[in-house]
């Protein structure tokens, strides 16, 4: 909302300096955007609130610097000399939708001589940006701009009879606004209709075939009231803005509307002269009645903090306008004025005295009583992930919830179910609520390439959405990967990560074959035997897809069994007090055995004995290949913790093992 | 052997042992001089102890205890000299080839997003001013994101343009309690964490809820449609706004550092009343931090408590704000492109 310095002058005195007005408006609650000099007058921009429908017109800025400066506030009289006719000879009014039009009200003014405006009037219209039309177009925008009330001027001669209908469009229906362009106004639109069609979209607009020109004699001035959320859903539905439908979508004065009217119809006469009929046309509901508010002196130091005299209290509540009805030493009881719909509670009396008094009188240094508050095992364990990420050379991502089409189709390993889709796209393309973070992992790791980064080492830590019937879906949070390195290298990283959470978890591999990834690399994985997720290499069509030059591995796991694995608080194991003994095996064993399969072997044969066992590799050569066999070298380390582990025991551990290999697997030992 | 001839042997030995101990530049060079003096089989050493064999009865007492000291002595020298080697190089003028300006091996470290970075340091330090964290669901209902906020049907911020609502989720909504018939969205603003905590827990609570929150914003360098929020929340018995503006004061001096100041500004939010905008003195200067106000009676009563017994406070940052001016990071889109050579700057 921009005031003009002069215009406000109008109403309240003002000796301040600008800047000391623009602050203490702000301090009051309308936020100044910025000042700018026009024309020797001044135009000042204020932010104003939704809730402050009230201060989107001179007026009910005037009414905040008089409150502030303890002034008085001159309202203009609003008193139009009525002629002898009368309006209801004259034109009718039907409301046919009263859910849409809460009130509408209609007067005469005949024999008006359209012409330009009076210098004074134009420039004041200036300062706010708005260019002068005829002197009864600019009345109508001087008085919206006085007091917020929205009015429109028809030429009554231009109507299609003298009845005007205000009734819900019909379908199909259009009209050419004052704007000329030509508008949809069907179902759900409000339209002022005469006997043929509709002549302007109230609230919003008025048509091009009724409006105000040079020829003009006789004029039908509109005053309404429209229902907020109508007006709302025909300015968006039509993306037609306009000053009165972002001042009707906010809820106006109701008593405002018939002062809105007088104070139109005395500036016409001024500046146009004509004959106003006598009496007005109204129609639709009547102001509601506003019940009073009791204030509780005690309340304020509840919820402030602070102690203000009972005398500033009622002074500020009646100096905004509130009528008071009773009071003592206890509570004020007051009447909301009409044009501040947004009081009608105790609390909301509460902020303004508050915001009058002035919010610097809260002090900043009182002393809070102290808490106790944990970190959540959840926090910690996401500390530790990122920690070891970090540590393993992964920079960490933050890529967008929602994917395109094509990105969510391309991979889903967690559900079926189809994505939960925005029929507005979060940006771009991106609709649909991602069900896995590799799609946008591999998003970001394109455009790195693109960059021609030379690392890509990528992480991020965010929900999934997977869809379920009948509920909110569940948002799982996922960690997941993306690298240069090869399926082992990720796959080191994810066990480093599960070693650091809790050593004595158990990680197992599963065979599996997902959409992108490449089907000789990869796997699920289980934690202590619950699904924790996948690893793999990306296929040559999934780097396709993604337009991706380089490999990549990907990963992706659920925190929730990390968190589950998690030994948050390790516990002391004493440190062996006997030497260990180390054992290296070298088995030539069929291709079809795996290291898992080895690995329980070893640990079963060596029981307690067994404090770690290392994998140390793989060779094939022509002959073993060819018989479909391979060796397997590992080594262990043996330790009792009741004694030295003699070098006869490591040998019957280590030939348990070979035996038991050579049995269940066939595998021989090599020299 | 006459002794003097041994002793003069002996004297040699020591003198020829610790000159070429002491020179011995590295591991290598050491261990061969080892072998030279000290060597098992044929050192010389050893050679010059078989000549003790042919000195006279009478002086080889004499002969022996010399021997001893020459053996211990060089003995000592070589053990310095290994405690030089193994100590880097030891003292002695360092090899030209060592050129200590030359890069280390460095592991490559990850870097953490700079909006990890700041929430963390955020909840750190509400955490210590007794805020414990909370998080919830992303996809809310109506009720949720609304309704218990005091957020009407016909306010302005339940415009479907205004948010995300999801498609199917009439059809999902279907059976599931108090969310039966309400359609779903993306949640636009952290305050729905605090309704739920709330709905479960009795008062006292004193939370910070964080996380992603979502609003159909055209992308520029100032707005994106998904950002992260952190809103705290505190309500007790005897909860004022000069508790409000304390806290915030404490954190913002925890935060920034320095003799911070707070101002608050009139605003408008339907889950409080009063509402304020809060700013902090910076640098001579005001600037804003984000929105805060006791939160608002119907908000209390939505989740069960009872606003004349209790009271409270609730403020909100844009995590995006407080981390682009913590760094200068002029655009925000920054913050979600993953440039690695932008993340590797925090």
């Amino acid at each position: 909302m921009i005031v003009s310095w002069n215009w406000l002058k109008e109403y309240v005195l003002l000796d301040m300096p600008a800047a000391e007005l623009e602050r203490r408006l702000m301090m009051a609650g309308l936020n100044h955007e910025s000042t700018e000099e026009v024309g020797g007058d001044l135009g000042i921009d204020l932010e104003v609130t939704s809730n402050r429908p009230d201060c989107l017109g001179h007026l009910g800025i005037a009414r905040e610097v008089a409150v502030l400066w303890g002034r008085s506030l001159k309202l203009p009289a609003a008193a139009p000399r009525e002629g002898a006719a009368k309006v209801t000879d004259l034109t009718r009014v039907s409301l046919e939708c009263p859910e849409l039009c809460y009130r509408f009200t209609g007067r005469v003014i005949r024999g008006v001589k359209i012409g330009p405006s009076p210098s004074w009037l134009v420039r004041r219209l200036a300062t706010i940006g708005i260019s002068a039309i005829n002197n009864v177009v600019d009345i109508t925008n001087y008085v919206l701009m006085e007091c917020g009330q929205p009015l429109h001027a028809f030429d009554l001669a231009k109507l299609a009879g003298p009845e005007i209908i205000v009734r819900e469009g019909r379908p199909g229906e259009k009209l050419l606004a004052i704007d000329h362009k030509t508008y949809d106004v069907g179902l759900g639109v409000c339209v002022i209709a005469d006997a043929k069609r509709p002549v302007a979209i109230g609230g919003v607009m008025g048509g091009a075939e009724s409006e105000v020109t040079e020829a003009t004699r006789d004029l039908l001035i509109e005053s309404a009231e429209f229902a907020p959320l109508s007006i709302r859903t025909t300015a968006r539905k039509l993306n037609l803005h306009s000053p009165s439908s972002y001042r009707f979508e906010r809820g106006l004065d109701p008593a405002g509307v018939d002062w809105a009217s007088r104070r139109c119809c005395e500036l016409i006469l001024d500046l146009a002269g004509g004959e106003l009929a006598a009496g007005s046309i109204a129609v639709g509901r009547t102001p509601p009645v506003r019940e009073p508010i009791v204030l509780r002196l005690a309340q304020l130091p509840r919820v402030l903090g602070i102690t203000i005299a009972a005398d500033e209290v009622r002074r500020i509540l009646q100096a905004l306008g509130n009528r008071e009805v009773k009071a003592d030493s206890q509570k004020v009881e007051v009447i909301p004025p009409s044009w501040r719909r947004d009081l009608t509670r105790e609390i909301d009396l509460i902020e303004e005295v508050a915001r009058i008094h002035g919010y610097e009188a809260i002090p900043e240094d009182v002393s809070v009583p102290m808490a106790p508050s944990a970190r959540s095992d959840e926090d910690r364990v996401l500390s530790t992930i990122r920690h070891v990420l970090t540590a393993a050379g992964f920079d960490e991502a933050l890529t967008l919830s929602a994917v395109e089409e094509e990105w969510s189709q391309a991979f889903s390993p967690w559900t079926d179910a189809a994505p939960l889709v925005s029929p507005t796209p979060i940006l771009r393309r991106a609709d649909r609520l991602r069900r896995s973070l590799v799609p946008s992992l591999l998003g970001a790791r394109r455009t790195n390439e693109t960059l021609a980064n030379p690392t890509i080492e990528l992480f991020e830590i965010a929900k999934v959405y997977l869809p379920k019937p009948g509920a909110l879906p569940d948002e799982e949070r996922m960690l997941a990967l993306t690298s240069g390195g090869d399926f082992f290298a990720v796959k080191g990283v994810l066990e480093a990560l599960i070693a650091r959470l809790n050593p004595a978890a158990r990680l197992e591999v599963i065979d599996a074959s997902l959409e992108l990834l490449d089907s000789g690399r990869e796997c699920e994985l289980k934690l202590n035997g619950e699904r924790l997720g996948f690893l793999g290499e990306a296929s040559d069509q999934g780097l396709k897809q993604f337009e991706l030059r380089g490999r990549t591995t990907v990963a992706e796991v659920r925190v929730s069994q990390l968190i589950k694995a998690a030994r948050l608080v390790p516990q002391y194991q004493e440190l062996p007090a006997f030497p260990a003994i180390g054992r290296d095996i070298n088995l030539e064993l069929p291709e079809a055995i795996r290291w898992a399969d080895v690995a329980a072997i070893v640990s079963e044969r060596s029981g307690a004995a067994l404090e770690s066992l290392e994998f140390k590799e793989i060779y094939r050569n022509d002959a073993l290949r060819s018989a479909g066999r391979k060796s397997m070298l590992f080594s262990l380390t043996l330790r009792s913790r009741e004694a030295t582990l003699t070098n006869a025991e490591a040998d019957a551990i280590r030939a348990s093992i070979v035996a038991a290999c050579g049995e269940r697997f066939g595998a021989v030992l090599r020299a | 052997m006459a002794l003097a001839e041994f002793l003069a042997e002996l004297d040699q030995l020591q003198a020829d042992a610790e000159c070429t101990f002491q020179s011995a530049a590295d591991a290598e060079a050491l261990e061969a001089a080892r072998i030279e003096f000290l060597g098992a089989k044929s050192g010389r050493l050893k050679a010059v102890q078989k000549g003790l064999g042919a000195v006279g009865k009478d002086d080889k007492p004499a002969a022996g205890k010399r021997f001893n000291e020459v053996k211990q002595a060089i003995d000592a020298a070589f053990e310095a000299a290994q405690a030089r080697a193994s100590a880097g190089g030891g003292k002695q003028a360092a090899s030209a080839e060592f050129d200590p300006s030359l890069p280390g091996r460095r592991p490559r470290l990850g870097h953490l997003h700079p909006i990890t970075q700041t929430i963390e340091d955020l909840k750190e330090i509400m955490g210590r001013l007794g805020f414990t964290v909370t998080e919830g669901p992303e996809i809310e209902d109506e009720w949720h994101n609304f309704e218990a906020l005091n957020i009407p049907a016909e306010h302005p911020a339940r415009d479907p343009l205004e948010n995300f609502y999801l498609s199917t989720a009439q059809a999902l909504a279907k059976s599931s309690g108090q969310t039966t018939g309400q359609p779903l969205l993306l949640r636009s603003q952290t305050s729905t964490v605090q309704i739920r905590v709330m709905e479960k827990t009795p008062p006292p609570v004193r939370i910070i809820s964080l996380g992603r929150v979502y609003r159909p914003d055209t992308a520029d360098a100032t707005h994106y449609p998904m950002f992260h929020q952190i809103e705290g929340l505190l309500v007790d018995r005897r909860v004022t706004m000069a508790d409000l503006k304390s806290v915030l004061r404490l954190f913002a001096r925890s935060f920034f550092g320095g003799d911070v100041h707070i101002r608050f500004r009139p605003s408008f939010f339907p889950f409080t009343e009063p509402s304020v905008e809060v700013d902090m003195s910076w640098h001579d200067r005001w600037i804003e931090m984000g929105g805060a106000g006791m939160v608002d009676p119907n908000v209390l009563k939505a989740v069960g408590y009872d606003p004349e017994e209790v009271s409270g406070f609730a403020f909100g940052l844009g995590v995006e704000r407080v981390c682009a001016r913590r760094h200068h990071v002029t655009d925000i889109r920054e913050f979600y492109k993953n440039d690695v050579r932008f993340l590797e700057q925090f």
